[in-house]
């Protein structure tokens, strides 16, 4: 019975949500780099900690972690990232595994794909918005379609 | 057998009760030594791998961070224990180390709480505590995967062991400071933007944390680690994993 309840608690822990977990403490106690105002960044920009940026980044930014996008800070990169707040400018296409968060004064041109998105009045995006939930429901809208036209090409045929 | 290396500051009159303390307190441990004393025309490897054949196993620097990082960049790679009394002013790397400054300096020396460190290495040597690019056109390019470069001039600090401590400006009181972490080297960034006809202001520092690093220019610029002033236009800064037994407190930090 002790083994069996351990077991369960273990269970319960790995199946929490990733996006549940108290992002905000992390971003305060870990900042690792950060790029200053008036400094420009080129090439695959890649940090195993948490990101913030102040000045200009151009190429790719990854990190697993936190990255944060401060107001007049510009990226023109595809980004990769844990979570995400965007209060400067972004052209590039936004992969970002949790939260992404758009600030009042954030601008973003390109795709995002995210698991969770906030806006704030005034963001300003232009591009698609894709999130890992909805996948399922797509591949069920697809597949009525998919044999609707076999059935017209075997109509055609005969 | 213990080995004591002596700044050549400690023969000033205000030092000689804490340094007859310390030594008092060395005999109570049993861990009292040869006594060397520092100065310009000593080199501090020669010295200490002289001792090293004559079987010291334990080299103790007592003085401040600049002579930390005088003996153990040029001294990083004998085999030996290297341990630490901080005595007097300017001593960030004993509060890294977790070494009280004074007489408990030697309550750790006894305890004999080993770690290895790492250690900076640039061009063709090592550096301790910090390693200064003063304010030139660079341009800095992190493990060749991507470049950083400012508008105008740029100053470069790489901190190993000591932290890294600015002001924004003249006029600004509060000094701040960041703590390096262990297994990386860190590298502050502070670009200069021109302010008015002749001044130049300091930027907010960008932070990068990197194992290799190399710092370009067109014309040389100048770099000062642990007090040796150098004129180069390529440097290469490398982090070398666990190069010093170094002898170190409870409450380090890292």
């Amino acid at each position: 019975m002790i083994f069996q309840k351990s077991t369960h608690k273990n269970v319960i822990e790995e199946d929490m949500p990733e996006s549940e977990a108290p992002v905000g403490t992390e971003r305060v106690d870990e900042v690792e780099t950060i790029v200053g105002p008036s400094v420009n960044v080129e090439g695959d920009f890649a940090s195993e900690g948490n990101i913030i940026v102040k000045g200009t980044v151009s190429g790719s930014v990854h990190t697993s972690r936190f990255l944060s996008v401060e107001l007049g800070a510009k990226i023109m990169a595809n980004v990769r990232a844990g979570t995400a707040k965007i209060s400067g400018e972004v052209k590039g296409n936004l992969k970002i595994r949790e939260t992404i968060e758009l600030t009042s004064t954030a601008k973003v041109l390109g795709d995002i794909e995210a698991r969770v998105l906030s806006v704030e009045p005034g963001a300003l995006l232009f591009g698609k918005v894709s999130m890992p939930g909805i996948e399922g429901a797509e591949t069920k809208n697809l597949k009525p379609r998919t044999s609707r036209r076999g059935e017209e090409t075997v109509e055609v045929g005969e | 057998m213990y080995v004591y290396l002596y700044d050549n500051f400690l023969r000033h009159k205000k030092y000689d009760s804490i340094i007859k303390s310390v030594e008092v307190r060395l005999t109570d441990y049993g861990i009292a030594g040869k006594i060397l004393r520092l100065n310009n025309f000593i080199d501090p490897k020669q010295v200490i791998d002289d001792e090293i054949k004559r079987g010291a196993k334990t080299v103790v620097i007592v003085g401040n961070d600049a002579t930390f990082g005088y003996v153990l960049s040029r001294a990083a790679t004998c085999d030996c224990t290297f341990g630490f009394l901080p005595i007097g002013i300017s001593n960030t790397i004993s509060e890294v180390l977790g070494i009280p400054t004074g007489v408990e300096a030697c309550d750790i020396l006894s305890k004999r709480r080993k770690e290895s460190l790492d250690v900076g290495w640039m061009n063709n040597r090592y550096f301790i505590s910090q390693l200064h690019v003063l304010p030139a056109k660079l341009k800095v390019v992190y493990d060749e995967r991507f470049a950083v470069t400012a508008n105008e001039k740029m100053e470069v600090v790489v901190c190993n062991l000591q932290p890294f401590y600015w002001k924004k400006d003249k006029k600004d009181k509060a000094e701040q400071v960041i703590h390096p972490q262990d297994g990386k080297l860190e590298a502050f960034l502070r670009p200069l933007t021109k302010q008015g006809w002749w001044g130049y202001k300091y930027e907010d520092p960008s932070v990068f944390p990197f194992e290799e690093m190399e710092i370009v220019s067109d014309s040389p610029f100048t770099v000062e680690a642990d007090g040796k002033v150098s004129k180069e236009i390529k440097v290469k800064i490398k982090l070398a994993h666990g190069k010093i037994d170094m002898i170190v407190g409870r409450n380090r930090k890292f």
